[in-house]
């Protein structure tokens, strides 16, 4: 989403896709979580048409949002590399 | 801020949430489509990618629960649709509604409106820059001091910038033919400056214009007709021409406050002008401060102009500010503070009884709505939520009360600020709705709400199931402390303080407008003529108009007496304090007296008595031996019980008793054995503010002739003509004022709690009809039942009544600094009269169902309910 307005089809797939269906999540969960995220003002939505000609609702990244998903994937990466370190010491 | 953000994003759901739904769906529809046309095109038939793909996307309806969740806010919509119930609970009983919306409308349009003219007379904001830099000052206790004094502190730079102003002074406009007095404003040239005072229309007077005027939108609207062309516009103002320079907006506020509206601001133009110090303080200077740099540079004006008597100028300096309470304090007005403290609780009570009021309809009615409860209860609903829809319902009730309440006191303020109050001085209160009062009903409507709400809700849902589920057992024998019974005589209480404290003030004025002023206002004229100061330079040119008025008006036909005066009693006043020996007693005796100046005739004229001695002569005059006049009062204390008459007193020399007057009214009606001293009607510096006094048979007769003597003696001068009795009415405005407002207050507190107790006593009796049908059965005497119900009834009124008369003792102690002397706030005629009217009202409140109970057949009374 960081690089510009996609649909909620879109996402699950890309989710899908590149945890190369490691993660089993079903897909409805994902809308809860993104109107979430509309509440917090990390994302806006607007209706448009898809590429298959369909009415869809895209998600965009707002500054704020934006903001956050930088803070929280630092967070995560200092997770990470905490296990790492954790894990290579132990 | 970004939880504001997150909250109007969820309001904006709210009112969009079926849309919003629908859209949901859509978004479903589209991933499920999505996903279903990608399975098709690797093979999968349609039925099956569309099962597949529903399948992949997991519970439809559960994403849909929770991302409506992600939008709710939970206690907001459990409110609303609380209140949504409760509206319709009150459509269906629009009696019990009407009572509780009426009940709560007076006790808040009560409320607000005192809250709206407290705001007006102690908090409001003059108009002007920055008032919390802006100080007003006093030095040498004088609240005005002469223009080279003014000159000296503002040229001593003490603060940004230090202007005057006069805000008694008036003016004669000539106008056509006519020549009408106009109450002005005197501003030294720095004035609008200094203060920043916003305009309207045009530019303010500035420094070193002689002759610009800045007019009031009232004054522009009312007596120019609102001239659109009224900038450069010239008006003859004390026979000079004034060029118009500015407009005020239509809510300007005086420095002052309090209502002061003059028609004009105009500059200073004479060195004898008196203005009072307002200064602007730099940035960041405390008060404290300004005091001590005030204080340094009145000691050098002490220097310059050393003052006679034992008062420096840089003693008793007061530095205030502009606004608040703490100008009250400083400037010695605290009192007008606490009378409205004694409203706002007076008010308070009022609401009170209306929270009683409807606090009891809700009991009465949650009693009648108890099985649906129990049945709420029993199927499985929580107390808390319970108690929370049946508060929603009081808070509903609370919010139309409210709602009701502020059209009362939009109305009410209105009416206040359209009408000229009946005072001397140019008052005009200015109360709009803001944003204060808005907060303030708000809050009444959540306490109300509250009060009146909490108790019949925690009542209908205590005792749980069981005993909700329970056919509700009929009060069969007395249970004299139900809550109910306890709110009457709360009420009752409440109203007994409320009422005894209006018949108190009601008392007060009567005894008041009873009051003797100690003179004869009955058959007085008072003459007030103002000369054109450039016209009457020199005292002797004023002397002259005075002698030869005198003259022409004692030859007027029906005309008794007359005389002039520099203070007109009960009007204006000038009061001293000093110390006298006597040539009885070397040993100076400290006095607080009434100060005027008189012509000869002026006891004659007023209608007062001469005790001893003479009056004033035409030779009594300056460079003759000093004679003085004093009343009886201070005769007594100066002399004790010796005859003053022909006695000496030692005030900057000697002077001579020559009379002895009764004693009178001189500052307010409701003073205690004032003292007074005379002096004889002398011109030591040129006062163009003459008040004639004339007495005759009948006053109304005169009036055109002494008004058409004076104005044909100089037509430049502004005359007004009043009968004395009529302009007493300032006098006695206090006491109008807190009669009006407090006996109000009472009616209205009286007005309630009567409601509230017929409403509870009728329902308690009809309640009893069973009971009372079956002892009618089984051969009461219908005598009997209504004394037993009548007793039940007056025995707790007793109670009230009671309590409330014990509290009204001490709670009116405080009120005695607002009463005339001669009441005393334990005046048993005030409890009496108040004991009388609740009786009547419990009298007629049980007696009207207790017949009809009685009257009832026995068999239907068993049947009932």
């Amino acid at each position: 989403m960081a690089r510009g307005p996609v649909h909620g089809y879109a996402i699950a797939r890309r989710i899908k896709d590149s945890s190369e269906d490691a993660l089993e999540i079903e897909e409805g969960s994902l809308y809860p979580a993104l109107n979430r995220m509309l509440v917090k003002g990390w994302l806006t939505a607007e209706w448009g048409t898809s590429e298959n000609n369909r009415k869809a609702r895209f998600y965009k990244l707002t500054p704020e949002g934006r903001k956050q998903l930088e803070r929280v994937s630092k967070q995560f990466d200092r997770l990470v590399e905490a296990i790492q370190l954790v894990m290579r010491t132990a | 801020m970004n939880r504001l953000k997150e909250l109007t994003r969820r309001l904006a759901y709210l009112g969009r949430r079926e849309s919003f739904d629908h859209e949901l769906d859509d978004e479903v529809q589209f991933h499920i489509e999505s996903r279903a046309d990608e399975l098709e095109q690797g093979g999968v038939s349609r039925s099956e990618a569309l099962s597949r793909a529903r399948r992949e996307f997991g519970s439809a309806v559960r994403m849909r629960e929770e991302t409506r969740a992600a939008w709710q806010v939970k206690w907001m919509e459990d409110l609303l649709s609380d209140l949504r119930y409760a509206l319709r609970a009150l459509r269906r009983n629009p009696g019990f509604a009407a009572a509780a919306i009426f009940s709560l409308a007076l006790g808040i349009g009560a409320n607000t409106t005192i809250f709206s003219l407290t705001m007006e007379f102690l908090f409001s904001q003059p108009s002007c820059r920055n008032p919390e830099t802006l100080a007003s000052m006093q030095i040498g206790g004088n609240s005005d001091i002469e223009m080279n004094k003014y000159r000296f502190l503002r040229d001593a730079h003490l603060f940004e910038g230090l202007a005057g102003s006069f805000l008694e002074a008036e003016s004669n406009w000539r106008y056509g033919e006519d020549t009408y007095n106009l109450h002005v404003m005197r501003v030294t040239g720095n004035f609008f400056e200094v203060v920043g005072v916003p305009l309207a229309l045009g530019r303010p007077i500035q420094p070193g214009e002689p002759a610009t005027v800045v007019l009031s939108y009232r004054f522009w609207q009312r007596r120019l007709s609102g001239d659109p062309n009224i900038l450069g516009r010239v008006l003859v103002l004390d026979g000079q021409p004034y060029t118009v320079a500015g407009i005020l907006p239509r809510n300007h506020r005086t420095l002052i406050g309090f209502g002061w509206s003059p028609d004009l601001y105009m500059p200073v133009s004479r060195e004898d002008e008196i203005v009072a110090l307002v200064a602007r303080l730099p940035q960041g200077m405390t008060r404290q401060v300004a005091f001590a740099r005030l204080k340094a540079a009145c000691k050098e004006l002490d220097k310059i102009y050393p003052r006679s008597s034992n008062s420096s100028w840089a003693s008793k300096i007061v530095v205030a500010p502009v606004t608040g309470l703490d100008r009250l304090q400083e400037l010695g007005l605290a009192f007008i503070g606490y009378f409205f403290v004694m409203l706002m609780i007076v008010v308070g009570l009022v609401l009170l009884i209306a929270c009683a009021n409807v606090s009891s309809l809700l009991l009465a009615r949650a009693s009648s709505r108890r099985n649906e409860l129990a049945i709420r209860l029993a199927i499985g609903a929580d107390r808390g939520r319970i108690v929370r829809q049946l508060l929603a319902e009081s808070l509903l009730l609370a919010l139309l009360g409210t709602a009701a309440g502020l059209l009362l006191n939009v109305w009410l303020t209105g009416v206040m600020s359209r009408v000229q109050l009946p005072a001397p001085v140019p008052i005009q209160l200015l109360i709009e709705p803001d944003w204060r009062l808005l907060l303030y009903s708000s809050g009444l409507a959540v306490v109300s709400a509250l009060i009146a709400g909490l108790m019949p809700a925690l009542k209908a849902t205590r005792g749980g199931l069981s005993a909700a589920l329970k056919l509700d057992q009929r009060q069969l024998g007395s249970q004299p402390w139900t809550l109910r019974n306890a709110l009457v005589v709360g009420q009752l209480a409440i109203s007994v303080v409320l009422l005894a404290t209006g018949f108190l003030f009601l008392r007060n004025m009567t005894k008041a407008t009873t009051l003797s002023p100690g003179f004869d206002a009955d058959h007085a004229l008072w003459a007030y003529t103002r000369l054109v100061p450039e016209k009457y330079s020199s005292p002797e040119k004023t002397r002259a108009f005075i002698t030869s008025a005198l003259d022409q008006l004692r030859s007027l036909p029906g005309v008794e007496a007359a005389s002039i005066a520099r203070a007109v009693p009960l009007n204006d006043h000038v009061s001293m304090g000093t110390e006298f020996p006597t040539d009885l007693d070397d040993h100076p005796i400290r006095v607080d007296f009434n100060f005027n100046w008189v012509a000869p005739d002026y006891f004659k004229t007023m209608g007062i008595r001469l005790l001893g001695g003479r009056e004033f002569l035409a030779s009594d005059r300056n460079g003759a031996p000093r004679v003085a006049i004093i009343n009886e009062n201070l005769g007594r204390r100066l002399f004790g019980n010796t005859n003053p008459v022909g006695h000496v007193i030692r005030w900057d020399g000697p002077v001579t008793i020559v009379g002895v007057a009764g004693n009178s009214k001189y500052f307010t009606i409701g003073e205690d054995s004032p003292l007074a001293l005379y002096v004889p009607y002398y011109q030591e510096s040129n006062i163009v503010n003459l008040h004639f006094l004339i007495r005759a048979a009948y006053p109304p007769g005169v009036v055109k002739g002494v008004n058409r003597t004076l104005g044909r003696l100089d037509s430049s001068a502004a005359i007004e003509v009043k009968l004395m009795r009529n302009a007493l009415a300032f006098a006695f405005l206090p006491s109008r004022v807190g009669a009006a407002l407090l006996g109000t207050m009472g009616l209205l507190g009286l007005a309630l709690a009567s409601i509230g107790l017929y409403g509870v006593l009728a329902y308690a009796v009809s309640r009893r009809i069973r009971e009372i049908g079956l002892r009618m059965a089984l051969g009461a005497d219908s005598r009997a039942i209504v004394r037993m119900v009548l007793w039940q009834s007056l025995s707790l009124v007793a109670t009230g009544v009671a309590i409330g008369l014990g509290l009204a003792v001490f709670a009116t102690r405080p009120l005695a600094m607002f009463l005339v002397p001669e009441l005393s706030t334990t005046d048993p005629a005030t409890f009496l009269a108040v004991l009388a009217v609740l009786v009547a009202v419990a009298l007629a409140a049980t007696l009207g169902p207790a017949l009809r109970a009685v009257r009832v057949d026995p068999v239907i009374a068993l049947r009932y309910e």
